[in-house]
C-alpha cells in the first residue's frame, strides 16, 4: 500500500535529514518558493480536499483562507501537537519516525498564510518527538530551509517548540493559545475566531500535526493525486489510524481514508486477540460515540462516520472485546474528562462529576431506571457547555445509551455488573 | 536558591520569549527539575524571574498535571489510567506497582525514591498498559516481572 | 440598532448589546452569575440560557454571550431553557452547602434566590460535597471557599478590573480555588468590592458578619464622605450601629465599586467617644439649654469685646445645607469673620480651583474612564482619592496613555513619566484629562484649558464638600481662621464640624463646637452640641467636579444597642429619643440658632 507520511520511515529509528532530502524531502518547499504564490499554495491545499486531522475535520485550506490578507501586525501559525485524546498516538509515531515533513509542512503553511513565526505546541511525555523536532529545526535552519530569506526567496520563517506541562484542555485551540501565552489554559469565547483574533490578539491558524505534515506531499504531487490515495471517491488522502485495545496488532497505520472499519481491524490489526470477539470500539478517540459490530462496514471517513452517529475524530480506534463492560469503559472515559475539565464552566466542572457518580452507581449495581433518565438529561444539557470538552465527554455516554441500554438495565436488574464473574 | 548559571539561562529564555509569560512553563519546569518539585521557594523565584507575582505563577503551576506543587520522590511513576490502558489492565498495573512499592497511590516511598501517581493518556496506547518515569515511557507493562524490572533499573541507577 | 423579540416584546437595542442586557432593558430578568456589567461576559456559569426560536441564531444560547441581532426571536420561558437553567443550579448545588441559615450571605444571595426560583429542591446527586480550606485574607474580608460556585467574578474583578496580583484562581476542574498564594491580607486597596460582586457567601464583610439579615438592614442611598470624589454608597445599619458600606452604582461617578478606605470606615460613626449629648462648661446639658447658653455667651462676648469679636467657622466636611446657613448666622451675630477653612493656604487654593472648574471643564470619573490620554499632575490618586486611580486604570485598559508628571507615585496601571505638562502630546488626544490636586498652578492649567478645547480637568480636593464650601467662600468673601485670628480681635468662635489645629485653638478664649466627632475642638470647647453624622441625616455634598449629590438618612442617631450597658437595656426611663440620640443635623441646629436670634431679637446687629 502506498504510504505518504510513513514513506520515509526507517525501522527502529528516526529518518535523518540527509535521507529525507535524498528521498525528495523539501522539494515541495523549493517548488513553492520558486514558482508558486502564497495564494496558489493555499488553492492547491483547498483543492486537495484535505480535512483537519486533529478531530474536527475542518478543511485545512479553507481555514487558512479565513485569515485576513492585509491586516497589519504579526500573525501566527500554531501546530497542535498536544495529542492527549486517549486512544490517540499517531502524531507521536509520526514525529518519532520523521519530524521533517512537519517542519516542511509548517514552512509551506506559513508561506501560504504570510506567517513569519510558528509554534509547535507539543504535549508533555513526547520528549523524543520534541527532541526530533528541535533537531530538525536546527538542521533545516542550517541548510537555509528555515529562518531568514529562505532559499533566497525573501520569505522568513521561524519555528519554536513549546513543550506543555500536561493538560488535556490545552489541545482545544483557544485554550492552547492561552497556554502558549503563559496564561491558564481556559478556552476563549468564539467569536472572535482565531483566524481574526488569536495568539496575542493576532490572526492565528491552528493546524494538527498530521494535517501540516501532509502539505509537502500535496504541493509536490498535486491535489488530484492526494485525493486519489483515499479509499472512496468522497474521501481525500490517507489517514494515520492508531489502534489500541483488544486487537492482535495494535499499532499506528497509514491507511486510505474511507477504508472500512472491519477492514482495518481485520486487516493490518490482525483481527481480534485470540479467544475474543469484537463488541464495540471508539472510532476516533475518547470523545466519540461507540461503534458496534453493526458499523463494521462503515467507511472510516469524516462524513460516513458522522452519518453513522459518531465522529472520525483523531482516528484513534480503541477496540473492546466481548468481555468488556461498556458501563465501566464509559465510566473510565467520563472520569478522564471530569478530571481534565479546566474548571471554567458549570456543566463541565460540575456536570461531569455528576455523570461519573451516575455511572459509578450503575456500574456497582446500585442503579435504577431513574439514573438512566438523568444520564439522558446530561447528554442533552452538557451540550451547552463553554467548549467542546463536555459535549465530547458525553459522546461515549450517548453511544452507551444508544447501543448498550440493555447492558445498563442488566446492571440495574441484577444489582451487579454482568461482565464480572 | 538556583545557581547563577541557571538563572542566566532562564533569563535568556525569558528575554527570547514574545512575552515573559510565554516562558512561564519552561521556567517552572526548569525549577522543578532543579528542586525535584516546584517548591514554594521555587514559585517565588519563578515569579521574580518572570516579573509576575507568586500567585500568578501559582495559578499556572496548579493548572498542569506535570508540575508538582508537593514533594515527590526522585522518580515519579505516572501510570496511565485512560481508556486504552484501562482496557489492557492499567488498573491492575497501578495496583501491582503500589504493592511492589508498598505505598498507596499518590504517596512516596519512605526512601524518597518513588512517587506513584495515576495520569491521563500518555500517547502510548498501542503498547498498553503504559507508564512514565521521568521522561521515559514504558509500554506493554503487562506482567509483574516487567514492572519489577523497571523499578529495579531505577533503584540501581541511584 | 437591531430589533428583536424577547418573550413577545419587541426590543430595539444598540449594536453590540447582549441578549441579557436587551432583556433587562424591558424588565425581563435573566438569571446570571458570571456576567457583570463592569466585568463583561465570561460565559462560565451557563445559567443565563435562553432559547432562540427564530432568526439568525437558533436553539439554546447563553444570553450573556450573544449580541442581539436583527430578527431574533428569544424566549426566556421556553421549557428547554428553563430546564437548562434548572440543571445549572442543580450542578452548582452539588457542592454548595445547604446551610443558608448559618451563612452571612443568606437573604442577599443570588444562588439562594435562583435555587428557589429555579425550583431545585430535591438532591439527585448521591456523592459527597467537595470541601476546601479557607484562607485568612486580613481583617476585612472573610473567606469561605466551600460556598464558591466558580463564577470567576472575583478573579476577573481583582486582577483585570482592579489590577491586583495577589489574589487569583488556582487548580483546575472541580478543584479550582480562589485565593492567595499564601494566607494574608489582600493587597489591593479595592479588595472590599469582592464582597459586593461575589454572588454567594465566599467573600463577606468580616467587620459586619452575622450582625444582621438583609431584610433587617437600615439602608438608604448615600455618598462617601471619605474624599472629594463623592462615590455613591449604600451604608447598612442595624440597631443604631453602622455595620458596613456597600458600593452603589452610579455610572457617571464611581461605576459599580468603591475603595476600601471608603468602605471600611464605620468606626467614626460607631465611636464610643462620640459626643452624644450637649455639654456646657464640662457639664452634661440638653440641646435647648446649650443653645440658650450659647446665645448668652455670644451676647456677653459682644458686650465685652465689641462687635466682630466672634468668628463663625465651618469646614469642608459639612453638608452643603448646613454650610449654606453659616453666612446667615454670621450676619445675625455680626461675626468678625466667616471661615470655611482653617489655614490661609487651604483657603486660597480652593478658591482658585473653584474658578477653574467652574468653567465647565471638569472631568467626571466616567470622563476619566473614557479618556484616551490621562495626565497625573502633582498628585497621588491612589492615596488622595483611590477610586480616581481605579478610573485611570479603566482608561488604560481601554488603551489610554497615562502620563505622570515627574512625581514619585504608584498607579494600578502602566504609565509614562514626563518632565513637564508641556511634554505631553495633549493636542493629539481626543479626550484628554489632567488629574491634579490643589498644589497645581491654576494659571498654567487655565492656559492649557484655553489652548485645548477638548481638555478636561479633575482637581482632587481634600474633602467631601471642599467644592461646595469653596463656592460659599467665594460668594461671601470668607477668609481662613488663620487670617481671622491674625489681628487678635476674635475672642470666640462657633465651630461647626471644623478641625482646628491646636496652635490656633490656643489663641481662642471661647469655643463653641457643633460636631459629631470627638475632635480636639470639641475637647477644647466650653459648649458642645452634638450633630449627626452623614448617615444619620439627609444632605448633600458637592464633589470635586461640582456635582451636587444628595445622601439620605440611613439610621437614627444614638448609642448603638451593642454599646449600651446590658444592665440598662432595655432602657428603664422612657423617652422619645434613644439613648444618646439627641444629636441633630448641623443645619437644624443652625436654623434653630438663627430663629432664636431672630425671635428674641437678641442678635448683636
Amino acid at each position: 500500500m502506498e504510504q505518504i507520511l510513513f514513506q520515509h520511515n526507517k525501522p527502529g529509528r528516526c529518518v535523518t535529514f540527509a535521507e529525507y532530502q535524498t528521498e525528495g524531502g523539501f522539494t515541495a518547499l523549493k517548488k513553492a518558493l520558486a514558482a508558486m504564490t502564497p495564494d496558489e499554495v493555499q488553492q492547491v491545499v483547498i483543492d486537495s480536499g484535505l480535512r483537519g486531522r486533529g478531530g474536527a475535520g475542518f478543511p485545512t485550506g479553507k481555514k487558512w483562507s479565513f485569515v485576513p490578507r492585509n491586516l497589519p501586525g504579526p500573525r501566527w501559525l500554531i501546530c497542535n501537537c498536544d495529542e492527549m485524546e486517549p486512544g490517540t498516538y499517531k502524531d507521536r509515531i509520526l514525529l518519532e519516525a520523521n519530524p521533517y515533513s512537519l517542519i516542511e509542512g509548517i514552512t509551506l503553511a506559513c508561506y501560504a498564510i504570510g506567517v513569519r513565526h510558528a509554534f509547535i505546541f507539543i504535549r508533555r511525555g513526547y520528549e523524543q518527538a520534541a527532541a526530533n523536532l528541535q533537531r530538525a529545526i536546527s538542521e533545516a535552519a542550517a541548510a537555509g530551509l528555515l529562518g531568514e530569506n529562505i532559499l533566497g526567496s525573501g520569505f522568513d520563517c521561524a519555528i519554536d517548540v513549546h513543550v506543555s506541562a500536561g493538560r488535556y484542555i490545552c489541545g482545544e485551540e483557544t485554550a492552547l493559545m492561552n497556554a502558549l501565552e503563559g496564561k491558564r489554559a481556559n478556552p476563549r469565547a468564539k467569536p472572535p475566531f482565531p483566524a481574526i483574533k488569536g495568539l496575542w490578539g493576532g490572526p492565528t491558524v491552528v493546524n494538527n500535526v498530521e494535517s501540516l505534515a501532509n502539505i509537502p506531499y500535496i504541493i509536490a504531487n498535486g491535489p488530484a493525486w492526494f485525493k486519489a490515495t483515499a479509499a472512496t471517491p468522497e474521501a481525500a488522502g490517507m489517514k494515520l489510524f492508531c489502534i489500541s485495545g483488544h486487537v492482535t496488532h495494535p499499532a499506528c497505520f497509514e491507511l486510505p481514508l474511507g477504508m472500512k472499519l472491519g477492514d482495518i481491524i481485520g486487516g493490518p490489526c490482525g483481527g481480534m486477540r485470540p479467544g475474543s470477539s469484537f463488541k464495540a470500539c471508539l472510532p476516533g478517540g475518547a470523545s466519540t460515540p461507540y461503534f458496534t459490530a453493526d458499523h463494521w462496514n462503515i467507511p472510516m471517513d469524516f462524513d460516513p462516520v458522522a452519518k453513522a452517529g459518531s465522529r472520525l475524530g483523531t482516528g484513534g480506534i480503541v477496540v473492546f472485546d466481548h468481555k468488556t463492560c461498556m458501563v465501566a469503559a464509559t465510566l473510565n472515559l467520563v472520569r478522564f474528562y471530569a478530571r481534565e475539565s479546566c474548571g471554567w464552566c458549570t456543566p463541565c466542572r460540575e456536570g461531569l462529576p455528576f455523570v461519573v457518580n451516575l455511572l459509578e452507581t450503575i456500574e456497582s449495581g446500585q442503579g435504577s431506571d431513574e439514573h438512566i433518565e438523568i444520564l439522558r438529561e446530561h447528554i442533552k444539557y452538557l451540550n451547552y457547555a463553554f467548549c467542546a470538552l463536555a459535549p465530547g465527554a458525553m459522546g461515549p455516554v450517548d453511544g452507551l445509551l444508544r447501543h448498550f441500554e440493555d447492558e445498563i438495565r442488566e446492571h440495574n436488574r441484577n444489582g451487579k455488573c454482568p461482565c464480572r464473574s | 536558591m538556583i545557581p547563577e548559571t541557571m538563572r542566566q539561562e532562564l533569563q535568556d529564555r525569558i528575554s527570547s520569549a514574545i512575552t515573559n509569560r510565554e516562558a512561564a512553563v519552561d521556567v517552572m519546569k526548569a525549577l522543578q527539575t532543579h528542586y525535584g518539585w516546584l517548591t514554594d521557594e521555587a514559585v517565588v523565584e519563578a515569579a521574580g524571574l518572570l516579573g509576575l507575582s507568586p500567585l500568578q505563577v501559582e495559578e499556572l503551576a496548579t493548572f498542569y498535571e506535570m508540575i508538582y506543587r508537593r514533594p515527590v520522590g526522585r522518580y515519579v511513576i505516572h501510570v496511565c489510567d485512560s481508556i486504552s490502558c484501562w482496557s489492557m489492565g492499567g488498573e491492575s498495573l497501578l495496583r501491582q506497582i503500589a504493592g511492589l512499592l508498598k505505598v498507596t497511590v499518590g504517596a512516596t516511598t519512605p526512601d524518597g525514591l518513588f512517587t506513584l501517581l495515576p495520569c491521563c493518556c500518555l500517547g502510548n496506547c498501542g503498547q498498553a498498559p503504559a507508564m512514565m518515569i521521568g521522561n521515559s515511557i514504558y509500554g506493554g507493562v503487562t506482567s509483574l516481572e516487567k514492572a519489577t524490572d523497571i523499578l529495579h533499573q531505577h533503584r540501581r541507577n541511584t | 440598532m437591531p430589533k428583536l423579540i424577547i418573550d413577545d416584546i419587541t426590543v430595539e437595542v444598540a449594536e453590540g448589546t447582549t441578549l441579557l442586557e436587551a432583556a433587562q432593558s424591558v424588565d425581563i430578568p435573566i438569571p446570571h452569575f458570571c456576567w457583570h456589567p463592569a466585568l463583561g461576559r465570561a460565559g462560565a456559569c451557563r445559567v443565563c440560557a435562553v432559547k432562540l426560536l427564530d432568526g439568525p441564531v437558533k436553539g439554546i444560547q447563553m444570553s450573556c454571550m450573544l449580541p442581539a441581532q436583527e430578527g431574533m426571536v428569544v424566549s426566556t420561558t421556553d421549557p428547554e431553557a428553563v430546564a437548562m437553567r434548572r440543571h445549572v443550579i442543580e450542578w452548582l448545588m452539588i457542592n454548595h452547602p445547604h446551610d443558608c441559615p448559618v451563612c452571612d450571605e443568606g437573604g442577599e444571595c443570588q444562588l439562594q434566590d435562583y435555587t428557589i426560583a429555579g425550583g431545585h429542591g430535591i438532591r439527585r446527586y448521591s456523592g459527597k460535597k467537595r470541601t476546601h480550606v479557607n484562607q485568612y485574607l486580613g481583617p476585612y474580608i472573610e473567606h469561605e471557599m466551600n460556598r464558591c460556585i466558580q463564577c470567576y467574578r472575583c478573579v476577573r474583578y481583582y486582577q483585570e478590573y482592579a489590577g491586583g496580583t495577589d489574589f487569583g484562581v488556582m487548580g483546575s476542574a472541580g478543584r479550582v480555588y480562589f485565593g492567595r498564594f499564601q494566607e494574608g491580607q489582600l493587597e489591593s486597596p479595592f479588595s472590599g468590592n469582592l464582597v459586593d460582586i461575589c454572588p454567594t457567601g465566599v467573600f463577606t464583610d468580616k467587620t459586619a458578619r452575622f450582625r444582621a439579615r438583609y431584610w433587617d438592614y437600615d439602608m438608604a442611598p448615600s455618598v462617601c464622605p471619605g474624599c472629594s470624589l463623592g462615590c455613591n454608597t449604600t451604608p447598612v445599619a442595624r440597631y443604631r450601629e453602622l455595620l458596613k458600606t456597600v458600593a452603589r452604582r452610579n455610572d457617571a461617578v464611581n461605576g459599580w465599586f468603591i475603595c476600601d478606605r471608603g468602605r471600611f470606615a464605620n468606626s467614626a460613626v460607631n465611636a464610643p467617644l462620640r459626643p452624644r449629648h450637649a455639654v456646657v462648661d464640662s457639664r452634661e446639658s440638653c440641646v435647648e439649654d446649650a443653645l440658650d447658653t450659647l446665645l448668652l455667651r455670644i451676647h456677653a462676648l459682644g458686650e465685652l469685646h465689641g462687635p466682630g469679636s466672634i468668628a463663625v467657622v465651618g469646614s469642608s466636611r459639612m453638608a452643603q445645607e448646613a454650610a449654606e446657613l453659616l453666612p446667615q448666622l454670621a450676619l445675625r451675630i455680626a461675626a468678625g469673620a466667616l471661615c470655611y477653612r482653617t489655614t490661609r493656604k487651604e483657603s486660597t487654593e480652593t478658591s482658585s480651583f473653584v474658578e477653574l472648574v467652574h468653567t465647565g471643564s471638569s472631568a467626571s470619573q466616567q470622563d476619566v474612564r473614557k479618556s484616551d490620554c490621562i495626565v497625573v499632575y502633582g498628585c497621588d490618586p491612589l492615596n488622595e482619592a483611590p477610586m480616581m486611580a481605579m478610573a485611570i486604570r479603566q482608561a488604560w485598559r481601554s488603551g489610554a496613555t497615562v502620563y505622570v508628571i515627574e512625581h514619585k507615585i504608584t498607579l494600578p496601571c502602566e504609565f509614562t513619566l514626563r518632565a513637564t505638562l508641556d511634554d505631553v502630546p495633549l493636542a493629539e488626544a481626543e479626550r484628554p484629562v489632567i488629574i491634579c490636586n490643589l498644589s497645581a498652578e491654576t494659571d498654567q492649567l487655565d492656559k492649557l484649558l484655553e489652548g485645548h478645547s477638548r481638555l478636561k480637568i479633575a482637581p482632587l480636593f481634600p474633602a467631601a464638600n471642599s467644592f461646595g464650601t469653596a463656592l460659599l467662600m467665594r460668594e461671601h468673601g470668607a477668609i481662613s481662621l488663620e487670617e481671622a485670628l491674625a489681628d487678635g480681635e476674635i475672642k470666640g468662635i462657633i465651630s461647626i464640624e471644623a478641625d482646628i489645629p491646636a496652635a490656633l485653638l490656643g489663641k481662642i478664649p471661647f469655643v463653641a463646637a457643633l460636631d459629631w466627632q470627638a475632635t480636639a475642638t470639641v475637647q477644647a470647647a466650653q459648649i458642645v452640641i452634638p450633630t449627626t453624622a452623614w448617615v444619620e441625616m439627609n444632605g448633600s455634598y458637592i464633589n470635586y467636579e461640582g456635582r451636587a449629590q444628595h445622601f439620605s438618612k440611613v439610621m437614627n442617631p444614638g448609642v448603638p444597642v451593642k454599646g449600651l450597658d446590658p444592665a440598662g437595656h432595655p432602657p428603664h426611663i422612657h423617652r422619645s429619643t434613644a439613648t444618646g440620640g439627641e444629636a441633630l443635623p448641623a443645619r437644624q441646629l443652625l436654623a434653630r440658632l438663627i430663629k432664636l436670634l431672630d425671635d428674641g431679637n437678641r442678635g448683636l446687629s
